[in-house]
This record gives C-alpha cells, structure tokens and sequence, in this order.
C-alpha cells in the first residue's frame, strides 16, 4: 500500500492526467485538420490567470481555474479569427509565434514576476488537507494519513476533470457536429460544399482546445507550488504535439494513451538517465516510419471492437447447453 | 431561378471571369461548355460562393446572393457537385451521403436515403463500404445523391463525366435527366459537349472568361463554329 501512495509515484499519475488534459487539447484542435502549437501558449495563459486570481484575489481554486479557461478562449477567439484561415505548416508557425509571444510578454510584466515566475501558488492538496483536518481527519483515517488522504483526492478530481473530457469528446465525435469536424478534416473543399460553415468549426475547435490547454494549466499550477515562463515554452508545444502524434489522433483515446506513455516513458527510463533523451528520439523516429497514424486509429479500434465482440460470441456458442 | 449578370471573379491579377451573364429558368436543364481553362469551373464556384466576385450580380430565386458563404447559399437551395467528386475516401458511403444533408433537421432524411438507394442501386450494396473504394463512376453516382440530398431547388454538376468511360457517362447523363424530370433546376458545366448539348435546353460557351455565344441546346449543336470548335469537326454527309 505504501508502495502505491509513495508520493512520487502519486505525482507521475497526476502529471499524467494532466497531460492527458493536454492530449485532450489538442486532439480537439487537430479534430478539424488544425495543426496548432498554439497550446502551450493557451495552458501558460490558463497557469498564470489562474495562480494569480487564487494568490492576489483569494479566489476558489475552481472558480480560477475555470476563469483561466475563459480568459484562454477569449484570447484564442481573438488571435484565432484573422490565424484560422492559414493551413497546414502556416499554421502551425503562426501559432508557434503565439506561443513565444505569450511567454515574451509573461517574462517581461510585473505582475507575472518576470523569470522568476510565480512561487507560493497554493496547492490543491494542502487545501483539501486543509479542509479535511477541519473536520477533524488530521491524524488520518483507516491507516492512511492526512497528506496520503489529500493527494488521493487530487488525484480524483483530476481523473474526474479526464472522465468529464473524453465523454464530452465521445458525445460529441458520435454528434452531428462530429460528423461535420471529420468531413472538415478529410476533406474541407467538399465539407464547404455539402453546406457546412467550416470557418465556424475550426474557430470553433481551435476555442475548445485553448480553453482545455488552460484547464490544464490552471490545474497544474495548483498542483506544483511555482510555475514560470520556462514550463511553457517552445519544448511544451512540442511535446503537446507528441502526445497525438505517438497515441494517434483519429479518435480520443489515442492522444490520452501518447499522454499516459510519454509521462511514463522518463520514469521507466530513468536507469538509462543519459540515454533517455536518446531513446525517447529513436522511439518517434521508429514511430514516424512505421506507424505514422499513431499507435490507436480507427481501425484499431474497430479491430479491437470485432475482438472483443467475437470473443463474446465464442463464449456463449462454446456453453454447453 | 438564376440570374447571373456582369460577373467577374478572378484568381489575384488574372480574370478568370470577365463579366458573364447567365439565365438558368427553372426546371429547365442549362449547360455550360468550353475548353480547358475557360472559366466553366471558376463560375460555378463563384455562383454556389466558393469565390467570392469582384463585380456583378447573381441573383437566386430573387435574392441577391453574390459574396454569400457556401453553407449559406446550400441553405437556400444550391447544391454543387464539385469536379473530381470530391468524396469522402475515410466515410462509409451511407456517412457520405448523410454528410450532404447536414443542413437538415427534418425527419424525412431516412426516406431520402431510401429514394437515393432506390436510384442508384449500386450505392445500397455498396453502402458500408469506404467511398475512397468505389470506381470512379460510382463516387460520381454518390457525389450527385449526396448532392441530392440537401434537396436542391438548383443542382450544379461540374463535369459530371471527367475520367468516366463513355458507358458510364451515358448512364450518368441519363441520371441527370431523370433527376431534371423530377423538378430540380440543373446547371450543367461540361467538356463533353456532345452529350451535354443532347441533354439541354439552353446552353453557353465559354472562352477565356467571356460568353462568346448563347441559344437553344439545339441551335448551338447545329452552330458551324461550335461543331468546329468542341464536337470534332462538322460531318459531311
């Protein structure tokens, strides 16, 4: 029990989850053929709205959260209405600059304090702590103690923030609004033709995605206690992209897969400390060559469904009866 | 139904469209012919509002339309079936065709399926296969009934029968006939001259941008310098 409550490891899974809140991001905004890098920019928006609402304003960790989200949607309704008609590699340089705009401009105020960036951001397991030992659980419960308690709970909401996400991406992949983003990604000439106002879409998906990165970023920051300009930089984009580009990005589950291997991937290597950047590298070069659609497509999916189905079947045809 | 005056669109510097003017009456089939590069496709996409025009007017069941977006002029009644099909290779033909009615919210959607398989029954067998695997007669068949189903009042098909064997074409052209008898509008761009002359009521040709001539499909077939120009040469009896 130890073993798995080990702080370390609790940290990695929630790392894990919030990438996958990232992966989420950016499958949304690749949903309609929108290659962003955008979203590292969007999550150092999310981070910074919301460590200073909660550390200068006093405000729940919710409820800042939540207006980090806003304030990234804004900001990408903004910049995304003139960017939205480039395509392809323009776009992804265009948000690209974005990206290094936003961490320019954070270097440079006051308010973000510069390079130093923010420390003392309160965190959500020393307010559920907090709160827990109000109502008189400080010496812990069924063997487990306060701060074991407190982590596990972060850890919850976290899982309910990736829960609430991918049932939000499966209703929405299986909506008519799903059928329209995968004509826009196949096709946008004859998505347009068919009546669908694809410029609504891709603004509209390039939204989400900004408004998911600073969910995550939000979530982050008051995960760690500091955050600063470095943790959002043109390395983040990259491996935000990652994410999609190892998992596969035809269906939901790929880029949370790219996530959850990509944050473990460093830990398992971690014996190989020198080497691991390396490894990391050969992995995606591997990838790239032999499997360029991402480890889970459509039709792995569908495969694993047919699997699963005709097993069923096999099941109940082998009963004796 | 369409009235087309003055209109000129063009690609940066170059004018493809040099102020053409056209009439499509309704329930009538009209086409438009010339050669390569004339400017068949630039209208067409200029009229449905996939191009914007510099100049003119075009006017749709007595709106004015010109500059409107694609999905809004689909609204009003406009269906184009784009050159080169432009299918959806990665969606089921049953998904392509529910795609062209993604305007709709009525409940009639599965008896229009069910009409479009009737006619085309190839698209039934191939339902739940991928577009991207039918021949090329087969996307066009499913490019026209996922048009259709939008529920046009005009269809536009940009040469229906490039890449097609002559049987295929015939078939399709027969297609566009019926579907005409039945009460949609169609304005016809083609290559083909030949086939399309024998299908029209009225026709244009096109060259570099400009209507260089106009008149009963009839009159235009018999016209000597059409018969030089597109349908190889006049024949000596």
């Amino acid at each position: 029990m130890d073993f798995i409550l080990n702080p370390y490891y609790l940290q990695i899974v929630m790392f894990m989850a919030i990438n996958a809140v990232l992966g989420i991001s950016i499958y949304l905004t690749l949903s309609t053929g929108q290659l962003s890098l955008g979203n590292a920019g969007f999550m150092s928006i999310g981070a910074y709205v919301s460590a200073l609402l909660t550390i200068k304003a006093g405000a729940p960790i919710l409820v800042s959260v939540l207006c980090g989200g806003v304030a990234a949607g804004c900001m990408a309704l903004l910049i995304g209405l003139p960017v939205i008609r480039l395509q392809g590699i323009y776009l992804a340089i265009a948000t690209l600059g974005f990206g290094e705009v936003v961490r320019v401009i954070v270097l440079n105020l006051k308010i973000t304090n510069g390079a130093l960036g923010i420390s003392g951001i309160p965190s959500m397991a020393v307010i559920f702590g907090k709160q827990l030992s109000e109502v008189g659980l400080s010496s812990g419960m069924g063997g487990l103690t306060l701060q074991q308690i407190a982590n596990l709970l972060v850890l919850l909401v976290l899982i309910a923030v990736v829960a609430v996400l991918v049932f939000f991406c499966i209703r929405v992949h299986n909506s008519r609004v799903g059928r329209a983003l995968a004509a826009i990604k196949a096709d946008e000439k004859a998505a347009e033709v068919m009546g669908i106002d694809v410029t609504y879409y891709k603004i509209l998906m390039f939204c989400l995605g900004a408004v998911v990165a600073a969910i995550a970023g939000g979530l982050a920051a008051h995960l760690t206690f500091y955050i600063g300009p470095k943790d959002f930089a043109y390395h983040r984009a990259v491996e935000i992209l990652l994410f999609a580009v190892l998992g596969g990005s035809d269906v939901v589950w790929g880029p949370l897969l790219g996530a959850f291997l990509l944050t473990a991937l460093p830990e398992v290597l971690r014996f190989a400390a020198e080497y691991r950047e390396m490894i990391y590298g050969a992995i995606l070069v591997v990838m790239m060559a032999f499997r360029p659609q991402g480890l889970l497509s459509t039709q792995t999916l569908r495969y694993i469904k047919e699997k699963l189905g005709r097993s069923r079947v096999n099941d109940t045809s082998t009963q004796p009866g | 139904m369409l009235k087309v005056q003055g209109m000129v669109t063009s690609y940066g510097n170059i004018k493809a469209l040099q102020g053409i003017d056209l009439h499509v009456p309704a329930g009538s089939i009209v086409s438009l012919i010339g050669a390569n590069g004339a400017g068949k496709s630039t209208a067409m996409k200029t009229i449905v509002g996939l191009l914007k025009p510099d100049a003119g007017q075009i006017i749709f069941q007595g709106q004015e339309i010109q500059g409107l977006p694609a999905y809004k002029t689909v609204a009003l009644g406009m269906s184009l079936v784009p050159e080169g099909r432009q299918i959806l290779a990665n969606m089921t033909v049953l998904e392509n065709m529910e795609m062209g009615a993604s305007q709709r919210r009525d409940a009639e959607i599965d008896d229009d399926l069910e009409k479009m398989f009737k006619r085309f029954p190839i698209l039934r067998e191939r339902r739940d296969q991928l577009g991207g695997t039918l021949s090329g007669g087969q996307q066009q068949m499913l490019a026209i009934a996922r048009a259709l189903m939008a529920r046009p009042k005009l269809l536009l098909l940009d040469e229906p029968s490039m890449g097609l064997a002559p049987l295929v074409v015939a078939d399709i052209f027969q297609v566009i006939q019926e579907i005409n008898e039945q009460g949609t509008t169609v304005l016809l761009v083609e290559q083909n001259a030949r086939q399309a002359l024998k299908i029209s009521n009225y026709a244009y040709v096109l060259e570099t941008g400009k209507i260089v001539l106009h008149g009963q499909a009839d009159d235009i077939a018999q016209n000597p310098r059409v018969k030089e120009a597109y349908l190889g040469g006049t024949k000596r009896k």
